[in-house]
């Protein structure tokens, strides 16, 4: 072979590489793929916000229009003269924070418990908790009304917030961390004088405050966006959260689809915000809290 | 400061027994390390004094109290742990104060205590970093800190020096033994490093296999082991073993027979081992020394120099391996035949039971 094939062949792979370089086919393919979904996840919520600020008559024109002619506020000026969504807001509020507070607290002493103390049963009532993550919310409504109903917390904020406290999913998660916590931490606790919630509240859940951001986040975007069970729990329109509240625009002026659509839009206006707003501290916390570094 | 007294006391994980009736008092000011291999049980044993482990059976006496049924914060002891398990989401002086404040101790008195310690440590400049910033010796000395503000009755270290770089593991030994000649309290150190053993210890309790083997100074446990254990133990490089037989010379002394090489000892016959059989002589390096006139003649395998005196690994006409010493400047090689004088006054007998019988 010459040296003048030899020099050929290997400008040839040069530009190959080059080429490859240039024009990359398969990362080029994935990103038009994972642009047409995220374009599907945006669409209804870009549709949902457009329509909110159109007119009703601008609504149901033929035609598709991906844009109001006109900016109109007539629909969320409407709900919030004529709906009780400030009660509503309150409502979620309230209930959001105290449910997110109570699964946090509840779930990281029982985390703890069966994750650091030794007792009989333990075991057992571990794999209960895990039964438990198996049975649906749904399965178990009618005996949450029921139960509710004989305590009389039914329209009240206890009756919506109680149910929802139980979330094994929490405690499981919890309690993998606690497992990877060196035992030493607990055993520096004791020598230091530092009693069981101490220890839980000043050093455990400090160590891994990152799962602690992310569940209470978790936590309180589910309650907030909550359904079945509020819209059980709450008939009254004084104790109705956000989303059990909108269905009211709905019955109260038909399909009126601008009004609904702002109504929505004000309902997912405050999760959608602390998501994006937290976003980033998410997916830091859960991979920061994944290694407890001594 | 007090003393610490151990009676009979055992302990099992089930049907595994760790620690077989340990008997022990450290007298208060005391440096006590527990040395043995891994899993002979002196971890264990720190932590049941400590309280981290229950006491099956026994009584643990620290000053005038019992304590093997009080939490480990009412024993008056302070824990240093091998990893130092510093709270890694606070400062060092929040590290230090933590364990104060759990008692309600006064904010002044915290103050004055952790500066106090920090002085002592010389690491005032690192109370308000958090451990992620601090090296491994800084680390072990803010462990060794928030020991210290507790003002125990005694502390426990629990292979602290385990995770430094030998350089600073080496300083840190120093400072260890500086320090607890300032505040002389009680102080039992964990370790399966005999160097560090000998180099801190008032006295070292060698620990094998759930038991005591011997409790002694440093040079008692190096130059009078109680058993073939602790010889093979202590001591770098190992003791050379060789199987012999013991004969009596006309003063009544033992002459040991090996090889058919006879090495006339100090022992008397009184005092041997009154089965001759199965007996196996012990002999350190430093007594084994290169010599014109040596009684064991073999030829050298390896030379391992080490500046001031040079290691010379033997093989003995019958195939036995045995390491003796040369001056620094040896001019031996491997392959060179050799002779190796043995230090008669320096020679241990062992039964077959592995009991010591010790040269005068």
């Amino acid at each position: 072979m010459s040296a003048e094939t030899l020099s050929g062949a290997a400008r040839a792979h040069a530009e190959r590489l080059r080429g490859d370089r240039l024009v990359d086919w398969g990362g080029m393919i994935l990103t038009i793929i994972t642009f047409g979904f995220a374009l599907m996840a945006v669409f209804p919520l870009y549709w949902a916000v457009v329509t909110s600020f159109k007119s009703e008559t601008a609504v149901i024109a033929s035609g598709i229009s991906l844009w109001p002619e006109s900016f109109n506020t007539e629909a969320y000026e409407h709900i919030w003269n004529n709906t009780n969504i400030g009660q509503w807001y309150i409502n979620s509020l309230v209930t959001s924070v105290v449910i997110t507070a109570g699964v946090i607290i509840s779930s990281a002493g029982c985390a703890y418990a069966l994750s650091q103390l030794d007792f009989p049963g333990r075991r057992l009532i571990y794999v209960l908790i895990l039964a438990c993550f198996m049975v649906p919310m749904q399965a178990l409504i009618i005996n949450h009304f029921v139960l509710m109903a004989q305590f009389r917390l039914l329209n009240t904020w206890a009756g919506i917030i109680l149910p929802q406290l139980i979330v094994p999913v929490t405690i499981i998660v919890y309690k993998q961390f606690f497992d990877n916590v060196p035992r030493e931490f607990r055993e520096a606790a004791q020598m230091d004088s530092a009693g069981h919630f101490r220890t839980l509240f000043r050093i455990y859940m400090p160590m891994n405050w990152g799962v602690t951001a992310a569940l209470s986040i978790i936590t309180f975007i589910g309650a907030w966006n909550s359904f079945l069970w509020p819209f059980l729990a709450a008939t009254g329109e004084a104790t109705m959260t956000v989303p059990v509240g909108i269905t009211q625009v709905k019955d109260a002026y038909g399909i009126v689809y601008a009004k609904l659509m702002a109504s929505a839009v004000m309902a997912g206006l405050p999760v959608a915000l602390l998501f994006l707003i937290f976003q980033r501290r998410v997916t830091q916390a859960v991979m920061l809290s994944a290694g407890v570094k001594g | 400061m007090a003393d610490i007294v151990l009676k009979d006391v055992s302990k099992s994980y089930g049907q595994v027994e760790v620690l077989d009736r340990v008997n022990m008092h450290i007298k208060s000011g005391e440096f006590i390390v527990f040395l043995g291999p891994s899993g002979c049980g002196k971890s264990t044993l720190l932590r049941m004094i400590a309280g981290l482990e229950a006491v099956n059976d026994g009584e643990i006496h620290i000053g005038e109290r019992r304590v093997d049924q009080l939490p480990p914060n009412q024993r008056g002891v302070a824990m240093v742990f091998q990893n130092y398990a510093l709270y890694p989401h606070m400062t060092v002086r929040q590290n230090m104060s933590f364990g104060l404040e759990n008692i309600g101790t006064d904010k002044a008195e915290v103050s004055r205590r952790v500066e106090a310690a920090a002085g002592t440590l010389e690491i005032e400049q690192l109370l308000d970093r958090r451990p992620a910033q601090l090296s491994g010796g800084q680390r072990q000395r803010v462990a060794i800190g928030r020991a210290i503000v507790r003002e125990p009755q005694a502390f426990l270290l629990d292979e602290p020096l385990s995770n430094l770089d030998a350089g600073l593991r080496v300083r840190t030994r120093v400072e260890l033994a500086q320090l607890h000649q300032r505040i002389a309290t009680t102080m039992i150190f964990v370790t399966h490093d005999q160097t560090e053993a000998m180099t801190l210890a008032s006295r070292i309790v060698v620990m094998n296999n759930r038991k005591i083997e011997q409790i002694g100074t440093p040079m008692e446990v190096y130059s009078r082991p109680a058993s073939r254990f602790v010889a093979a133990f202590v001591g770098s490089p190992s003791m050379n073993f060789l199987p012999v037989q013991a004969l009596e010379d006309a003063a009544g002394r033992v002459i040991v027979k090996a090889g058919g090489v006879s090495i006339p000892t100090t022992l008397a016959m009184s005092a041997a081992p009154k089965s001759s059989g199965d007996l196996t002589l012990g002999v350190r390096p430093e007594a084994l020394r290169v010599a014109e006139d040596g009684e064991v003649n073999g030829r050298v395998s390896l030379v391992e120099r080490l500046g001031d005196r040079t290691l010379v690994h033997v093989t003995l006409p019958d195939g036995t391996e045995v390491v003796g010493e040369d001056i620094g400047k040896s001019t031996l090689e491997a392959g060179r035949d050799v002779s190796l004088k043995v230090e008669g006054s320096e020679i241990h007998l062992f039964d077959a039971d592995g009991v010591a019988y010790h040269a005068d």
